[in-house]
């Protein structure tokens, strides 16, 4: 939850950017880039991504006078990026199906029988905390590797809710997905990384 | 009855408080039962953590130079490219 002194700072910056002030400028573009750059990944990947978010904040220095702070500025940036993302798709004639996954990745439903037990559980214990997983050196490398190369909406989806801490509906109104799409979205990156992590913890290997 | 693949499948609504309060009281009663899937939970939620506090947010230097020239230009010059009157980016 923004606490008052977090919308009395996005009042100000909202304020400065309005009037034209660099700086200002240059701190939004710190702030909000990254989470624009995961909303553009979801529909034109990474080769375009960052065009599409150089022209998203040209066309909010004019936007900006008439933003009336009915959702968050990072919010409003990041619809912003998907609009323009979804103009560069209409213009090269494609589209980006929207992935509808099943809600268990395959390498991890052909670990259960017939009767849903599992037949090929876990390695891992369950009471490692994150900071005895990243003193394995290598993981954290891993795990930054793996997340690079999960499905784009994947990846997306996983950036906006988890890293960025947008709330679900947040993400789901950014992106223009349902709320059951995000989740399989969101479980099925979570189910790439614990396969990773087993995978590591067992061989050594990334 | 709840089996391992169901708790597999709902593991992250759990994890993220987004289940039902019957679908919760399922998973947990399994849980206390089944040392599997009390890792694969434990472990969606180690994952969950790592990458809540690693930092992905950085941004390329090179690239955010580039995009303080390119909103430096168009404060200067705002007219370019100006074809109408301003209108509202969000819609289509």
């Amino acid at each position: 939850m923004p606490t008052p002194q977090d919308r009395n700072d996005e009042s100000d910056l909202i304020a400065r950017l309005r009037a034209g002030d660099t700086d200002a400028y240059q701190n939004a573009v710190r702030r909000f880039t990254p989470t624009m750059l995961a909303a553009a990944r979801f529909y034109v990947g990474v080769d375009k991504a960052e065009d599409v978010v150089q022209e998203s904040w040209i066309k909010a220095i004019r936007a900006i006078q008439t933003f009336e702070g009915r959702a968050s500025l990072k919010t409003w940036l990041s619809r912003i990026v998907v609009n323009q993302a979804k103009n560069v798709l209409r213009q090269s004639g494609r589209e980006v199906p929207l992935e509808s996954p099943e809600a268990l990745d395959p390498a991890l439903a052909s670990r259960f029988g017939p009767n849903r037990r599992w037949i090929q559980p876990p390695t891992l214990t369950s009471h490692e905390t994150a900071e005895q997983w990243l003193e394995r050196g290598a993981l954290g490398d891993c795990l930054d590797k793996h997340l690079a190369a999960l499905p784009e909406q994947q990846r997306s989806a996983l950036m906006l809710f988890e890293v960025h801490q947008h709330k679900s509906d947040d993400v789901c109104n950014i992106l223009e997905v349902s709320a059951s799409n995000l989740r399989v979205l969101i479980h099925r990156a979570r189910q790439r990384m614990f396969l990773m992590v087993e995978h590591f913890q067992e061989t050594g290997e990334c | 009855m709840l089996m391992c693949q169901d708790v597999a499948t709902l593991a992250s609504d759990y994890i993220d408080d987004e289940l039902g309060p019957v679908k919760r009281l399922a998973i947990g009663a399994h849980l206390l039962m089944c040392r599997h899937c009390r890792s694969l939970i434990g472990n969606l939620r180690t994952t969950r953590e790592i990458i809540s506090q690693r930092s992905y947010d950085h941004l390329d230097g090179d690239y955010a130079r580039r995009l303080d020239a390119a909103i430096g230009e168009a404060l200067r010059h705002p007219d370019n490219g100006r074809t109408g009157p301003p209108k509202d980016p969000e819609a289509r």
